[in-house]
């Protein structure tokens, strides 16, 4: 494992940070990532039927395989039309 | 080897005796009292190793002496200890790239880094005689203390070799002074960046580029005390771009603006020099971009300083005078005209300035049709383009070209900076 | 989760939804990235549940997806 030295003040922890999150949900459009196992697509049909209860806006994906990665069109993609991803299920 | 009556010390793989007992050439025999080594010997010499262990009939049938060979310490130095380091470590996912590492952590100043390992950290503060955990300046925007080991890890990010650390230590103290304001300079929309002038022959050692493309690309030195300057700025004081820095455009000198002033060729005293320190010192200057001068035709002084003044005229703006300083880079084959009338610095200076003053009516608002300007109750004063210490003057660039260079400052005053020149030691 | 990690490092919040089963891969996953990026765990088993079963794992599970998502 390779340690390197902090270079920052240490005021903030050193992992990377996450993007800066919304305080709430509304006006924003929240994309579901189904990542193509089995039953996964149950999951978020009703993740989907909640969120849009709530008043959310919903946009579905589905990668092409659990094995790797989402292709970077996909991320693209989702990046482009969502401002935040939920990406299911993996068992 | 199996000595009678003496207990023999195996050396395993790792060399953790050799390098406690400095041992250069194998074999090697110590004789140890009470712990400590009282009487050692080097190579193999019968009655010397007889003596010695006091084995009377030690090595019978063994040639009478050899001399040893180098011992394997030599070849693998001894690890150097960064136990003392006092940074916070980083523990780098197994399928992280180190160098994406760095950048996804954001110390990162766009281009790829070095990163900071602790072996790495260490051999750079090999190139200063101070102490690591000694506090070199207060960071803004943060107001972060800063110890010449964080110096040392943004060093290392930015490339530079360990003997450049002196001059990357003062241009942090020198940048982090009230009078330069690093703070307001990073705060502003306006273009500028923290410009490093080195004086002294401490350039020269160092490789530092004073010459050719002086403020171009392609020397180790130049660029790196630049990058490391900027990047204690980020990562220590925590000022980037879409942060505190909110600078509309600023420019490529902000990756990196660090120069060493040529004084062999020069006909006048260092920038350093004039600011009352001598020997090996920086200045820091804000600056933004150079700008080039061409006058290829001036033989005369006279000429060629009124050619630098209309083009000083334009720094900010023509109407704008007294609210922006500058740096006149003056080349080699320019200053050249100036040596054989033998025209001071200060004397340049004058006739500059003596050129680059203007009727108020000229400068107001809505004069020659441009709304920019200085309030209306400036029509009748005669103003200079810049205030009295407002001009700096250095010699730099290569032997060849017709061609100066100007840096325009920020604003000069109270509200904006002064420049700062400190001892590099 | 290296989806999650490249949406993050694009500025979009995410959040990984995973079985219990799944916990110390996370973590191991997590450690190799040097990212955390935000999970959140759900009941395993998945494979044999009925439709019914999984619509009740879903719903017990949005609070707490929307919780990773937003600055509560």
């Amino acid at each position: 494992m390779t340690e390197l030295l902090d270079p920052t003040s240490e005021r903030e922890p050193s992992h990377r940070p996450l993007a800066k999150r919304p305080a709430d949900i509304t006006g924003k459009t929240v994309g579901l990532l189904d990542i193509s196992k089995p039953r996964g697509d149950v999951f978020l049909d009703r993740l989907q039927a909640a969120l849009e209860k709530k008043g959310v806006k919903v946009e579905r994906f589905k990668k092409p395989t659990f094995t790797k990665p989402a292709p970077a069109d996909l991320r693209h993609e989702i990046e482009t039309k969502c401002d935040l991803v939920i990406e299911a299920l993996a068992d | 080897m199996e000595i009678p009556g003496l207990e023999v010390k195996r050396e395993e793989e790792s060399l953790d005796l050799s390098y406690a007992f400095d041992v250069e050439t194998v074999p090697t025999l110590l004789r140890f009292e009470n712990g400590e080594v009282v009487e050692r010997t080097v190579g193999w010499n019968r009655d010397i190793w007889r003596k010695i262990t006091g084995v009377a009939d030690l090595g019978e049938g063994l040639p009478e002496h050899r001399p040893g060979c180098g011992s394997r310490a030599l070849d693998f130095p001894k690890p150097v200890d960064t136990s003392h380091l006092a940074s916070r470590r980083v523990t780098i996912g197994s399928q992280e790239d180190d160098i994406e590492a760095c950048i996804a952590r954001g110390w990162s100043d766009g281009l790829p880094v070095v990163p900071p390992t602790p072996a790495r950290v260490a051999r750079m503060l090999t190139g200063t005689h101070r102490d690591a955990q000694e506090i070199v300046a207060v960071i803004p925007p943060d107001l972060a203390e800063c110890t010449v080991e964080k110096v040392a890890v943004n060093a290392v990010l930015a490339g530079c070799e360990p003997s450049y650390m002196p001059v990357v230590l003062a241009a942090v103290e020198a940048a982090c002074t009230d009078e330069f304001n690093m703070h307001g300079l990073l705060a502003t929309t306006y273009f500028s960046g923290p410009v490093i002038v080195v004086n002294g022959p401490i350039a020269k050692r160092i490789g530092m580029n004073s010459g050719v493309n002086a403020l171009g690309q392609g020397n180790r030195a130049n660029s790196s005390i630049g990058r490391a300057l900027q990047l204690v700025i980020r990562n220590v004081g925590g000022g980037r771009p879409g942060g505190v820095d909110r600078a509309t455009l600023g420019n490529p000198g902000k990756l990196s603006f660090c120069f060493a002033e040529d004084e062999a060729n020069s006909p006048w005293e260092g920038l350093a020099e004039e600011h009352g320190v001598e020997g090996d010192a920086v200045t820091l200057f804000c600056g933004e971009g150079p700008r080039g001068v061409v006058d290829q035709i001036s033989r005369t002084p006279e000429s060629l300083a009124k050619s630098f003044a209309v083009c000083l005229r334009t720094v900010a703006h023509p109407k704008l005078v007294l609210g922006f300083d500058a740096m006149l880079i003056v080349s080699p084959e320019h200053a050249s005209r100036f040596k054989e009338a033998g025209w001071t610095k200060q004397r340049l200076r004058d006739e500059i300035y003596a050129n680059l003053n203007f009727p108020g009516a000229e400068l107001i608002r809505g004069a020659q049709g441009i709304e920019e300007g200085l309030p209306e109750g400036f029509k009748d004063a005669t103003l200079p383009k810049f205030t009295p210490n407002g001009l700096l003057i250095v010699h730099a660039g290569g032997g060849a070209g017709l061609f100066s260079a100007i840096v325009g400052g920020w604003v000069a005053g109270e509200t904006g900076s002064k420049p700062v020149t400190r001892a590099i030691t | 989760m290296h989806d999650t990690v490249a949406l993050e490092a694009a500025g979009i919040p995410s959040v990984f939804v995973a079985s219990s089963e799944f916990v110390e891969a996370a973590e191991a996953q997590s450690q190799a990235l040097g990212a955390e990026p935000m999970r959140v765990f759900v009941p395993h088993p998945i494979q044999d549940r009925t439709d019914d079963e999984m619509r009740d794992i879903a719903d017990a599970a949005v609070d707490e997806v929307l919780n990773r998502l937003l600055n509560v």
